[in-house]
């Protein structure tokens, strides 16, 4: 094949049209995302290799978490990865040139044409999904999507004929045929999800290990009216991260998918509400300025349970209640009455419920410096949230007693913060924070039974800065305890045993092995529900949900009617919202002819199952 | 000296809690052995006049102008000043009504008067006349007395006093003419309407009417909503109700709903859930129906009836009806 | 438009109320404070009006002792009142509306305001009148258990609830002292930027030791825990006679059915 001067000039002119094109659009949005604030992390840069190894070439997540498209996804990305130099060379020809010799060519091309079939098979599956089966997550009909296929089913068909013995003229218009697709689809690109093509990969590499991760809110009491105002015009202000998440969006809709105030029947849906309401006031803009713009009352919705940021499979940090949140308290001070009742009980008090006494904390010893653990109460077990609590609290002290392991509790211990914090009163959080650091001034291990607590005071307290303890969720604890046999417990529980994994402590604490270690150490009869470690589903009181007054969705009822369906005589968790909330759904939803499933922290099955060593 | 009632209208008859302050005024008339006067005031008032004359006092002071046809803040206040002025008693009474919340303080600071609102009880002790209210969101009481002689406003509560308990009699009618000018009332009244509440206001309410998951299924809500409606009640629930969508949010009560204190909460199938009490604990009356005699509500409840609801609650619905 | 809102402290109203040794009062060891609810939708609505005109000014004025009072007055103020008026209150607490309402006329009568919000009632002594016998003695235009308010020129429009669902409007000329019903509006929570700007804002101190009084009219002579016999009494028996016993709590101890 030979190409005239002419034919060169052709195809010159649009293979500069379409590369600029795609670098104008590609820019335009990189341009944005550096408006970002902060710095797009690299710490512990050899796991973030490895995650990138896994992730984005392996496709390890996307086949994870929805096999069939996932591996359909992943035949197509190992055809493009395998196109990329015979796609080169395909240009180079039409300038009578060879990127490959003709030997290394004819080679190369074994590789590639069983990946020309793969990709067709993996590609018209996916159109196959997308316009036949139409889950309902991949939301309206997209027509970039049918002419991405179109084009990606046709780039694989004029290849194929490439590899045919075809006279001249029709190669050539073959030739021809496949320039103006590849061209095409460059052009279209950038334009598109489809440019989650480019983006993803960097995003997933830039993601952060913390979760939840949103920025530090530092309020200075002090500061003059400019910084003030600096500070709170910043608070609308996306960072690069979050700016870059936008544009990586391939709109999937797992986030939606998983969202417990979503499958609850509310508002929220992650997936626009979060990323995609902001792309277009982000091109608009050609700013970052557009984190007030999220709608409010799906923002009050979300539990902060992070079941979205943890599926998302480029990479995104979706949930950004906490954004929304601060800014309505800190900017509009819109805030729902009984939030803003839990703040001035926090303001006034220092506890969720405005309380003066707590008799399970008079009864429990004090600490002092010898002891070995400080025990953390929280609010809940403190002021009797669910007053049935109470009973895990001694459950937890009885397993200590018998393990010879020393604690006291803090008398004037504080609220940790968490409803502050994640309901978005930064000011209050502040507070509460700084009190509760200098009461554990010098302490070195901490421990506790709620996980909002421990997260707080460990992950949460930390992003402001060093702190002197460390801290344990009881469950860590009573596993270690049972590991290092200080104490035996017998596996004598014959009740048919699931466990509710709560979001703090599995997804945001990671802990997925030291409650089922615990659990099964105690039960012959312990068997997981579906949605289970860091695939839970919220029970529903995340993000200070508890104190929520009336909701449009029935969150808490979803995870509770899973229970039911488990055919579970027993429910235990690692949490005392979860306790509660589960308790709260858990009646409604028994049939009559049922005997009542029953709610027990981890602490409550150990203690029972104790054996006197 | 003495006591004067003032009778407030309600359609073309007299209001069913001014029918209770006139028995307390009674009441007070006899213990204070004093004279006792009710005022009619209004236009064209010639029914409620008749009507007030059947009550047992002294005298009915009737006063008829034509600027009294519309309640108005201002000319109530004028008229009942001048009245107090003229007859000077000891005590005015009425009933703790929204118009006699309006238009008492300004009669208040006219007269130099004070006003003692709300009252559930009254007793004369030693000489002096002791009025109980309640205070501190209802749940401390308090014993007030009117300072230095002078004459004292007080408004009953509802039910402080029952209106069955009020005398009869034949009482002579005095017409007096006062006056009033058009300059003098100084706010223009429309037409009261009544509104759809969408979203009702438990916490105000007097009775409360509340379901929980004891009625089984959402066909018997009907069953207790006629008899909400009987009792003059508004209607509520524990959560599960509200879970099951059996009856809207709004019409929650407890740790996740609204926290009331009602004079009655008659609950109806509510076991009494720690998450549900702390809504409602702070009512003054509470009776609990449940078919289970050691329901948690029971210890809480003043009345506790243990049996089925199904029976109990169309028959108490009927009784009601009846009377 | 100048507008005053009285704003009082009041104990939480879930908190447990125990009377004072003296029995004139309540023992405040375990009692947390905060703005009288129905006052802070007063607030609210004051705030809504200068707001929707672009001008005027919300002053606060709250009676109370100096250890409490400052942290509602600073909340109005950071909620966006412009300026407060502390009447300075040491205890023991008057409890004569009439006379609270006069300390307040003498604290605030220099000065002459459009309008004056105050809550429907206290959650403390609950008198219900502070407002209207503060507007009266003001010479002032009255309503009370507003609804919704609208302002037209040199007059307010009041919607003002009536018994059982019942509402009408009522329209007064200014100045008006009106009383707020719960649930007119939605209160706002103070914004950091209020937070910080309540700082500046000057709250002017009167003591109360300082006025002109004369005795009150009325007295709170004692104050003590309701018999409160929790003695629950079982009602048993068939239906019939069930329901016969029902009526009989429902006519004459709970007394709840009218006539």
């Amino acid at each position: 094949m030979h190409f005239s001067f002419f034919e060169q000039v052709i195809l010159l002119v649009f293979v500069i049209f379409s590369v600029s094109s795609f670098t104008y659009e590609i820019w335009k949005r990189i341009s944005i995302i550096i408006k970002g604030t902060g710095t797009l992390p690299i710490d512990r840069i050899g796991e973030r290799c490895l995650r990138f190894f896994r992730e984005v070439l392996l496709q390890e997540k996307v086949i994870r978490e929805r096999f069939l498209p996932g591996l359909m996804h992943a035949l197509v990305f190992w055809g493009f990865m395998a196109f990329g130099v015979i796609t080169l060379d395909h240009f180079v020809r039409g300038f009578n040139g060879r990127l490959l010799g003709e030997t290394a060519y004819s080679i190369y091309s074994w590789v590639a044409a069983p990946f020309a079939v793969l990709v067709i098979i993996g590609i018209l599956y996916l159109a196959y999904r997308r316009f036949y089966l139409k889950p309902k997550e991949l939301g309206k009909k997209s027509i970039t999507s049918g002419l991405v296929a179109i084009f990606i089913t046709l780039l694989m068909a004029t290849y194929m004929l490439t590899e045919l013995d075809l006279p001249e003229n029709i190669e050539k218009l073959n030739w021809w045929g496949h320039s103006f697709l590849i061209l095409a689809f460059l052009f279209l690109i950038p334009r598109s999800k489809h440019l989650h093509l480019v983006l993803a990969p960097v995003n997933i590499f830039f993601r952060s290990f913390t979760v939840p991760d949103h920025d530090t809110v530092e309020i200075d009491m002090e500061a003059s009216e400019e910084e003030l105002d600096s500070m709170l015009s910043g608070l609308t202000k996306m960072s690069k991260k979050q700016a870059l998440d936008i544009f990586s969006c391939v709109e999937c809709g797992r986030c939606t998918e998983v969202c417990p105030a979503n499958r609850g029947g509310g508002l929220l849906d992650p997936k626009h509400h979060f990323i995609l309401d902001l792309k277009d006031p982000m091109l608009h803009s050609s700013g970052v300025d557009v984190l007030g713009q999220i709608n409010v009352e799906a923002g009050w919705e979300c539990t902060t349970c992070q079941a979205c940021t943890d599926i998302c499979p480029v990479g995104n940090h979706v949930e950004k209640s906490d954004e929304i949140r601060r800014h309505q308290v800190l900017v509009e001070g819109q805030v729902p009455q009984e939030y803003q009742k839990v703040f001035r009980n926090l303001q006034e008090s220092g506890n969720t419920e405005g309380a003066f006494q707590s008799p399970l904390a008079d009864s429990l010893p004090d600490y002092t410096p010898d002891k070995d653990y400080l025990l953390w109460l929280g609010c809940f077990a403190r002021y009797g949230l669910d007053p049935d609590f109470e009973n895990s609290v001694r459950s937890f002290t009885k397993i200590l007693d018998e393990a010879g392991v020393t604690y006291g509790v803090l008398t004037e211990e504080m609220c940790s913060g968490d409803p502050a914090n994640r309901l978005g009163d930064k000011l209050t959080y502040q507070m509460l924070m700084e009190q509760n650091k200098e009461q554990l001034e010098g302490v070195k291990k901490v421990t506790s039974l709620c996980p909002h607590c421990v997260v707080n005071l460990d992950q949460e307290y930390k992003k402001y800065g060093e702190v002197s303890y460390k801290v344990e969720h009881h469950t860590q604890v009573i596993s270690k305890l049972i590991d290092s046999k200080k104490i035996s417990v017998s596996r004598s529980s014959s009740e048919k045993l699931t466990y509710h994994d709560p979001c703090n402590l599995s997804r945001t604490l990671d802990e997925i092995d030291a409650p089922r270690n615990a659990l099964n150490a105690s039960s012959s009869k312990y068997f997981e529900m579906e949605e289970h470690g860091n695939k839970t589903l919220c029970c529903g009181a995340g993000g200070g949900l508890w104190w929520k007054k009336e909701t449009k969705g029935r969150t808490h009822l979803v995870r509770a009617q899973q229970v039911v369906d488990s055919g579970a005589e027993t429910v235990a968790t690692g949490c005392n919202f979860c306790f509660g909330m589960m308790k709260q759904g858990l009646g409604p939803l028994t049939p009559d002819d049922q005997k009542e499933i029953q709610v027990k922290d981890i602490a409550d099955i150990v203690a029972e199952n104790l054996v006197a060593n | 000296m003495g006591i004067l009632v003032i009778l407030e209208q309600k359609g073309n008859s007299i209001h069913g809690m001014s029918l209770e302050a006139v028995a307390a005024a009674q009441d007070m008339a006899e213990k204070l052995n004093s004279k006792l006067s009710i005022l009619v005031m209004g236009n064209d008032i010639d029914p409620l006049t008749q009507q007030a004359k059947s009550l047992e006092a002294s005298e009915v002071i009737a006063v008829n102008h034509e600027l009294l046809k519309e309640y108005s803040c201002d000319g109530f206040a004028e008229i009942t000043k001048q009245v107090v002025e003229i007859e000077s008693p000891e005590f005015v009474v009425m009933a703790h009504t929204y118009m006699v919340r309006d238009f008492l303080p300004s009669v208040s600071v006219f007269t130099g008067a004070p006003f003692i609102a709300d009252v559930i009880s009254f007793r004369a002790e030693d000489g002096n006349s002791v009025f109980t209210k309640q205070m501190f969101n209802s749940k401390l009481g308090s014993d007030i007395v009117v300072r230095g002689g002078s004459c004292g406003l007080v408004s009953f509560q509802s039910a402080a006093y029952q209106a069955s308990a009020v005398k009869r009699g034949d009482t002579p009618v005095r017409q007096i003419e006062l006056s009033l000018s058009e300059e003098q009332v100084r706010s223009k009244s429309e037409e009261p309407f009544q509104e759809s509440s969408g979203g009702v206001d438990l916490t105000s309410a007097d009775v409360i009417v509340s379901v929980g998951r004891g009625i089984g299924e959402d066909t018997k809500i009907p069953m207790v909503e006629e008899l909400a409606k009987a009792m003059g009640a508004e209607i509520a629930a524990s959560r599960p109700v509200i879970d099951s969508g059996w009856l809207p949010p709004f019409r929650q009560v407890g740790s996740s709903g609204q926290n009331v204190s009602p004079k009655l909460y008659f609950s109806v199938g509510i076991s009494g859930a720690i998450q549900h009490v702390v809504g409602m604990k702070g009512s003054q009356s509470i009776i609990a129906i449940n078919k289970d005699p050691d329901a948690p509500i029971f210890e809480l409840a003043d009345y506790a009836v243990v049996g089925d609801l199904n029976e109990i609650v169309p028959k108490l619905t009927e009784a009601l009806q009846n009377q | 438009m100048k507008i005053a809102v009285l704003i009082k402290q009041v104990p939480v109203s879930d908190s447990t109320f125990r009377p004072a040794e003296n029995e004139l009062w309540i023992e405040e060891g375990q009692i947390q404070y905060e703005m009288n609810e129905n006052d802070s939708f007063a607030l609210e609505e004051a705030l809504l009006i200068k707001e929707k005109r672009g001008e005027g000014e919300v002053v606060v004025v709250c009676m109370g002792p100096s250890g409490r009072a400052p942290r509602v007055i600073r909340e109005a103020l950071a909620k966006g009142a412009d300026r407060a008026v502390h009447i300075v209150e040491e205890g023991p607490f008057e409890t004569d509306p009439h006379q609270i309402a006069h300390i307040l006329f003498e604290s605030i009568r220099s000065e002459s305001f459009d309008l004056i919000f105050s809550g429907l009632q206290s959650v403390d002594l609950g008198m219900g009148q502070t407002g209207v016998l503060l507007g009266a003695m003001l010479g002032m235009s009255t309503a009370t258990l507003a609804m919704s308010t609208e302002i037209q020129e040199d007059k307010i429009r009041v919607k003002r609830e009536l018994e059982s669902g019942w509402f009408q409007w009522v329209t007064l000329p200014l100045p008006a002292s009106v009383s707020i019903q719960s649930g007119i509006n939605t209160p706002r929570y103070p914004s950091l930027k209020g937070i910080m700007g309540a700082k500046k804002k000057e709250i002017k101190t009167v003591n109360k030791t300082d006025l002109n009084l004369s005795e009150g009219l009325q007295k709170v002579t004692r104050i003590y825990n309701l018999e409160t016999d929790k003695q629950t009494e079982y009602i048993e028996g068939d239906p019939d006679v069930q329901v016969a016993r029902l009526m009989d709590i429902l006519k004459s101890e709970v007394k709840v059915l009218g006539a």
